[in-house]
């Protein structure tokens, strides 16, 4: 009796204790959130500033992540466009971010990937996999795998293993071709998260995230990872491993029309975060000027495609007073063009004129405050099959992706950018017919050249692919000529020589951006110092990318 | 620069002026006893040696319960009948057994027991223990010791009484607050200040922030750096009368017991409780005059202006002052004498085995700057009740009521303002028949500096604290081998107050109209601690092992209103400011205040052996929970080791000659942690302005790291202590050195690829060290009249060991007050106590450069370490004098070395 006594009460007394325990945790708990701010916020709240970080971002804790501001100097190098005046060490192709400047200019893409998206998105895939929202966990991987791309492409070597640990003091480097890998890897998640559209993962639910991309459509973010796969085969061109069945397969999975286009849109309420970034608002483009490559491009000046006019012209590009299409040359500012033959700025004002109109009214194309921004189209893919069939030798099949590229670009412009476009200038499907039955443009298979797919492909990204423009320019070198042709692929590109170029480039072009200044340049020398990139000129080393 | 060449601010002129060169009145002393009109034994116990009275002594009638204790000199009162007899038993002491025989004062000396004198200290956990078995140091201060010396806020008093304890009161003002710290600053972001504990329960010291991070935390809405008001540490709204005892745990032992939030050290506080049962009625009071008379040396002679021109601006290096200028003496019209009294009333009652204290006290203060008062109750009653044989109780309450009137410190301070004010323009004209500032150089009264006395009396603050204190402890004696205790404490306060800038103000703009803040702030602190110890003795051996638990829960909850456009610059309300200017804190805008819940679980044991009471080994283990960190970092534990060798005990030999009686060694070490303040772990998220439907998130700049851990601190000690000559002179060295890793470092800059722009990290370590020697010597120690001596030194090393290499420059940003200095880190080996500036700028020869427009020297822009704070060594000497009953007692408190930046120069 005695002894079944003391057990119990020794059993009460053990769950008296236990009871207290747990409560006292459960008082721990309680006081550990910060009740005065938030710590944690619906991940559909995190998505839109994730989006609005790929172009240009604006939020209480920093502006201007991301392509589109770093998109304002990488587009000098590509010769998209030049400054107004005369000696802009970008049009000379210098980098920026030296030791010793305090600039952190080139570094916009750094600070997207590290700290825009950084913590944001890896907080918005936990918390969405935690609500079994697992389409927020595929966007958010198919977004990530983006990023790492676009980052390592535009710096070369950047931090990875070590990334987002915030108890470390220095990060080590690892090799570009790291990134490759861990795209690939996390673009297969990302599609079994999307594949996945049970409990909580509905449309619905997500178009409150992504209401200003693809509106909750799973499909067409499958298409973006899809893409972000494509391309990151294809960039590897030069490479002995280059797979071309890989980006031909992975570029029939991504989007094949422009309803399937990644393309970035704003709400345009008038306020710098919900205004494309290029537009008069956001005030980032005043003192770019068309350049004279792309005006060749689109009046048939450049030797590629002799005489053949281009109908894109007045919607990618301003007239100068006489109504026609010339352009600037880097370095040289209005170029000796006489004042009539100076082009418009962006924005439909005059050459010499770099005020943000109040109105955006005569802003055509991505140069308004709220024209969609595209971060990958449908021709873009096209154009990546045509190169791909075209090195394995399909000429007709790169023919008919050369073709479907041309065509989808115009499609969008017609569909998307016809806001300001004079009316005579307005594109028909019959002008649209009519340049792609242009045999200059589209010739026979067998007489299709990689210039001519290179080419068409950068008027497609004109103005937007800025960054896929400047991976397909490195790849080639700037100035390579295919083989068995004469003329380079880019063809009749001037890169800037002499006292046009940049004296610390030591008569090279740039190959990469120095990573942010703020961020490394400062915090993190050692392993700067390891990679070479306290140099002056470590802007012109080649990145692992385009090396065979 | 400026017509005075001062000290960096007020607070070393002031401190000095207060310490040194106050004049105090001690009027009349009273005590009054009222006696009951039974048969009574009145007596007095005394050194039987030294023949100073003892204190706590207790007495006792044999066979019955009656008993009663020794005030501090030594007297008792007790019932009893002829023929009984009396127990005297004192620990330290020889029992002594003595007949009643009549109503004569019974006059008993006791022996001391052993050669070496001790007396019983107060450690953790309220727990009583003899100096031998103590593996570390401690000092200890008598609550009259204190009260003698007539501070408001106690915790000055403690300057120089204690080896290693530095107090730093921020300026002379009254209700200014005070930061205590013991052996040197061993963190570089959290707090270096002790726990303080009175009566075995924690009482809270902190002093009130205006800093609320952008709204998020619990501060002012104005969100300023704690520049510009002063809010005293509330540690002084205990009653300095209330205090019987005070014991300073410096190092390790006291983190051992009191966890983490001691790891700074500990200040243990006893209150005085009723002594006998009988009625017995204390009164005292004391009036006190402070009046000024050293100042530092100034720079005069000249007149406004610079490079010898004359101009309109506060430099004095134009032209020398023409013969037969008028000087003011603008200094001597400023200050004024301060003025305080305080009255002191104490009642011992009781009924049976329930005895009672009350006391009160009122504190009236006028500071030597005008509008510059404070006015303070006291009220307490504490009670000790014995039910049955093995039980006692002890509740308390105690109720503080502080009024304060505030002028602004600082760069906004009147002092600077006084310092720069022109000595040929009669500063007590300040304000024109309309109330306007009167102008100097400009009609706008905002571009001009505020005339001292125009600012004291213009820019007003004031707060007002209504605290209530209450604590009640527990003991269990079931038997002879177990005791169980309980302290469980609740303590809160509500603190009400505003600061305001006049309209015309120049540290507000004309366009603002003025600004004021308006906070409350309420606390609430329970906490308890139970633990149960049980003893045994095996032969030579004896074990004592306890284990308890302790609970704490912090809460703070703050609304504050900030506004400008103030409508009446004579209202203080928050109303008085325009509503469309108003800026709350984040929750305030939802009506419900901004929190700070801190709460911590700990666990704890300890294991004490000794042999033949000559050795003596303590081990112990704490367990800790706490809130503020995530849940994976929230358990953390570290351990406490002490040892004490008695060697005259052990060698008896080195006794022979009778020059030395008592040598003991003894050593310690100790872990412990140091926690992250509330919500550190959590970043939070600012609003994201991309396109979206609804609102958008993203997060702040800050790294709020979720991986925080606390800071890990580990300390050893080695001592020894020596009694020479029958304890006429004793020695006490201790040897220390601490040294902390994994230091929270709060918002500095690193790489992007923390997903951060500012960190938070564990990421610096910091190695303290110091010596410390207290020396007493009774130099005459006779029946009616004693002189002793007093020593206390202190020497401290401090040195950064770790630090992110890739920060050059780490610093608190409230330090950073006037004249661009601060206290700074910059990287491994430079001082934890560091004073970065900008200096002159110089040529590559060295010489000065001197910008030629004005004549003066060229700053180089450049922050850099130019000085340390930490003093070559300080040193507190201390005289008491006795005579009969007559004390004198006097302190010099030097500090030799250490750097003063003087941004007036």
């Amino acid at each position: 009796m005695k002894k079944s006594y003391i057990n119990i009460k020794s059993i009460v007394s053990l769950a008296i204790a236990g009871l207290l325990f747990s409560s006292c945790q459960k008082k721990l708990d309680e006081a550990f959130p910060n009740p005065n701010a938030t710590v944690r916020v619906p991940v559909e709240t995190l998505l839109p500033g994730i989006i609005s970080n790929m172009g240009g971002s604006s939020a209480a804790a920093g502006s201007a992540y991301g392509t589109q501001n770093d998109g304002l100097y990488i587009g000098r190098y590509v010769q998209f466009w030049a400054t107004n005046t005369a000696g802009n060490a970008f049009d000379q192709l210098a980098g920026a971010g030296v030791p010793g400047t305090n600039v952190d200019l080139f570094g916009s893409i750094w600070a997207m990937h590290y700290f825009g998206m950084g913590q944001n998105l890896k907080r918005m895939m936990d918390w969405a996999a935690e609500e079994k929202k697992w389409n927020y966990v595929g966007v958010g991987q198919a977004i990530s795998a983006w990023s790492w791309l676009t980052t390592a492409e535009m710096y070369g070597d950047i931090i990875v293993r070590e990334a987002f640990n915030p108890d470390q003091l220095v990060f080590k480097y690892d090799e570009q071709s790291l990134v490759y890998d861990t795209v690939r890897q996390i673009c297969r998640t990302a599609i079994t998260y999307l594949n996945n559209t049970s409990d909580n993962s509905t449309q619905s639910n997500l178009a409150i995230g992504d209401a200003y991309f693809f509106n909750g459509d799973v499909n067409k973010w499958k298409k973006f990872v899809y893409a972000v796969m494509a391309r990151s085969f294809h960039h590897l061109s030069n490479k002995a491993s280059y797979n071309a069945d890989s980006v031909i397969f992975y570029g029939n999975l991504a989007m094949n029309s422009n309803a399937d286009n990644a393309v970035m849109r704003f709400a345009n309420t008038g306020i710098t975060g919900t205004s494309n970034f290029f537009g008069p608002v956001r005030n980032n483009v005043n003192a770019l000027r068309q350049t004279e490559y792309i005006a060749n491009l689109m009046t048939g000046l450049n030797s590629r495609f002799p005489g053949a006019v281009d109908p894109r012209a007045a919607y990618i590009i301003r007239e100068n007073p006489n109504g026609t299409y010339k352009g600037i040359r880097p370095n040289l500012g209005a170029s000796g063009l006489p004042v009539a033959d100076q082009p418009a700025n962006f924005w439909g004002s005059v050459f010499t004129s770099t005020a943000a109109p109040t109105s955006d009214a005569d802003c055509r194309y991505i140069f308004k405050n709220g024209s969609p921004f595209p971060i990958i189209t449908a021709s873009e893919i096209k154009f990546m099959i045509a190169e791909a069939q075209y090195r394995k030798g399909n000429k007709a099949a790169a023919r008919a992706a050369y073709i479907d590229g041309i065509r989808l670009n115009f499609d969008m412009l017609i569909n998307d950018y016809g806001s300001a476009v004079p009316s005579a200038r307005a594109i028909t499907i019959t002008d649209r017919d009519n340049y792609l039955a242009n045999p200059t443009v589209v010739p026979a298979a067998n007489d299709l050249t990689l210039s001519h797919i290179m080419l068409q492909k950068y008027i497609a990204l004109y103005g937007h692919g800025i960054q896929e423009t400047w991976t397909d320019l490195r790849r080639f070198h700037y100035t390579d000529i295919e083989a068995g042709q004469t003329t380079p692929v880019y063809a009749d590109f001037v890169v800037p020589t002499g006292i046009n170029l940049y004296i610390n480039n030591n008569g090279k072009l740039p190959y990469r951006a120095r990573p942010r200044f703020n961020s490394e340049y400062l915090y993190n020398v050692a392993e700067l110092n390891r990679l070479g990139a306290l140099a002056l000129d470590y802007h012109t080393v080649e990145q692992w990318f385009s090396k065979p | 620069m400026q017509q005075i060449a001062v000290y960096e601010t007020n607070t070393v002129v002031m401190r000095k002026l207060a310490y040194v060169w106050r004049i105090a009145f001690l009027l009349f002393f009273l005590v009054m006893k009222v006696s009951a009109q039974d048969i009574t034994v009145t007596g007095n116990v005394s050194d039987l040696e030294k023949g100073s009275p003892l204190e706590s002594v207790s007495i006792r009638v044999v066979g019955k319960s009656t008993a009663t204790k020794t005030d501090a000199r030594g007297n008792f009162t007790i019932k009893a009948a002829k023929g009984q007899v009396l127990l005297i038993t004192s620990l330290g002491y020889e029992t002594q057994r003595v007949g009643v025989k009549d109503d004569q004062k019974m006059i008993v000396r006791l022996k001391a027991e052993s050669s070496e004198l001790e007396d019983v200290v107060v450690v953790a956990m309220d727990q009583k223990r003899k100096p031998r078995e103590l593996g570390y140091s401690t000092q200890q201060v008598k609550g009259a010791e204190l009260q003698e010396t007539q501070r408001d806020n106690f915790v000055n008093s403690l300057q120089g009484r204690v080896a290693g304890l530095t107090v730093n009161p921020t300026s002379g003002t009254v209700g200014a607050s005070s930061q205590i710290v013991l052996r040197g600053f061993n963190s570089l972001s959290l707090s270096n200040q002790p726990l303080f504990v009175v009566d075995g329960v924690i009482m809270d010291n902190s002093s009130f922030d205006e800093t609320s991070d952008g709204g998020r935390s619990v501060g002012l809405a104005s969100d300023r750096p704690n520049r510009g008001s002063d809010y005293t540490n509330r540690i002084s709204d205990l009653n300095p009368n209330d205090i019987e005892n005070v014991t300073v745990l410096k190092g390790p032992e006291a983190t051992a017991l009191y966890g983490s939030q001691a790891s700074s050290g500990a200040i243990v506080i006893t209150t005085r409780k009723a002594k006998t049962s009988k009625l017995a009625v204390q009164y005292d009071n004391s009036f006190r005059v402070q009046v000024l008379n050293r100042f530092p040396p100034m720079f005069d002679g000249y007149t406004n202006g610079t490079n010898n021109q004359p101009s309109n601006i506060f430099r004095y290096f134009g032209p020398a002052y023409p013969s037969g200028t008028r000087l003011y003496d603008n200094i001597g019209a400023f200050f004024r004498n301060g003025k305080s009294q305080t009255h002191n009333l104490g009642v011992d009652f009781g009924i049976k085995k329930s005895i009672f204290r009350f006391s009160a006290s009122y504190l009236k203060q006028e500071g030597v700057v005008p509008n510059n008062d404070q006015e303070k109750i006291n009220l307490s009653l504490r009670n000790t009740t014995k039910i049955g044989k093995w039980i006692e109780i002890t509740p308390s309450i105690a109720y503080t009521r502080t009024n304060t009137a505030k002028v602004l410190r600082s760069a906004g301070g009147y002092l600077i303002g006084l310092m720069q004010f022109p000595n040929t323009v009669d500063v007590s004209k300040f304000e024109d028949d309309g109330g306007n500032k009167l102008p100097l150089f400009s009609a706008n009264a905002n571009a001009e500096v505020d005339n001292p006395l125009w600012n004291v009396q213009n820019n007003r603050g004031r707060d007002q604290t209504d605290r209530l204190f209450t604590s009640l402890g527990i003991n269990l004696n079931p038997t002879s081998w177990l005791s169980i205790t309980g302290r469980f404490g609740y303590d809160t306060y509500k603190t009400i107050g505003y600061q305001n800038y006049h309209p015309q103000s120049f540290f507000v703009t004309t366009a603002l109209r003025g600004s004021q803040d308006n906070f409350w702030n309420t606390y609430k602190g329970y906490n308890h601690t139970i633990n149960a110890t049980a003893k045994k003795t095996f032969g030579d051996f004896s074990v004592r092992a306890m284990a308890g638990t302790m609970w704490q829960d912090y809460r703070t909850e703050v609304y504050a209103v900030s506004g400008n456009n103030v409508a009446d610059p004579n209202r203080t309300d928050s109303n008085n400011t325009a509503p469309n200017t108003r800026v709350r804190l984040l929750r305030n805008n939802y009506g419900e205040p901004n929190l700070r819940v801190i709460r911590q679980i700990a666990y704890f044991g300890e294991l004490a052996l000794s042999y033949k009471n000559l050795l003596f080994f303590n081990y112990s283990h704490r367990f800790e929970s706490a809130s503020t960190l995530p849940a994976a970092n929230r358990n953390y534990n570290y351990p406490g080791l002490s040892l004490s060798a008695i060697m005259t005990d052990i060698l008896p030999g080195l006794k022979k000659g009778g020059v030395l009686n008592y040598w003991k060694l003894r050593g310690s070490m100790a872990n412990t942690a140091r926690l992250n303040s509330a919500y550190s772990t959590q970043s939070v998220f600012v609003n994201n302005f991309g396109s979206a439907n609804g609102p958008a998130y993203s997060y702040g700049f800050t790294n709020n790291n979720a991986d925080l851990k606390p800071e890990r601190q580990s300390t050893y000690e080695i001592g020894t202590e020596f009694k020479f000559f029958k304890n006429r002179l004793s020695v006490d060295a201790t040897y220390y050195n601490t040294l902390t890793k994994g230091q929270i470092v709060e918002n500095f800059r690193l790489s992007y690829a923390t997903g951060f722009v500012l960190n938070t990290q564990n990421a610096a370590s910091t190695r303290n060290e110091g010596v410390e020697i207290a020396i007493d010597y009774q130099v005459t120690q006779k029946k009616d009249f004693g002189w002793n001596v007093r020593l206390n030194f202190n020497k401290m090393w401090n040195a950064v060991v770790a630090f992110p290499p890739n920060v050059s420059e780490f610093y608190i940003s409230d330090t950073w007050l006037y004249g661009n200095a601060r206290a700074s880190i910059l990287g491994v080996g430079s001082p934890t106590t560091g004073i970065a500036s900008y200096g002159y700028a110089r040529n590559n020869a060295g010489q000065i450069l001197i910008n030629p427009s004005t004549g003066l020297p060229s700053s180089d822009n450049v922050f850099k370490l130019r000085g340390d704070r930490n003093p070559a060594f300080s040193l507190g000497i201390q005289n008491s004098f006795r005579y009969k009953n007559w004390r004198l007692s006097f302190l010099w408190d030097l500090k030799i070395g250490g750097d003063i930046f003087n941004a007036t120069k």
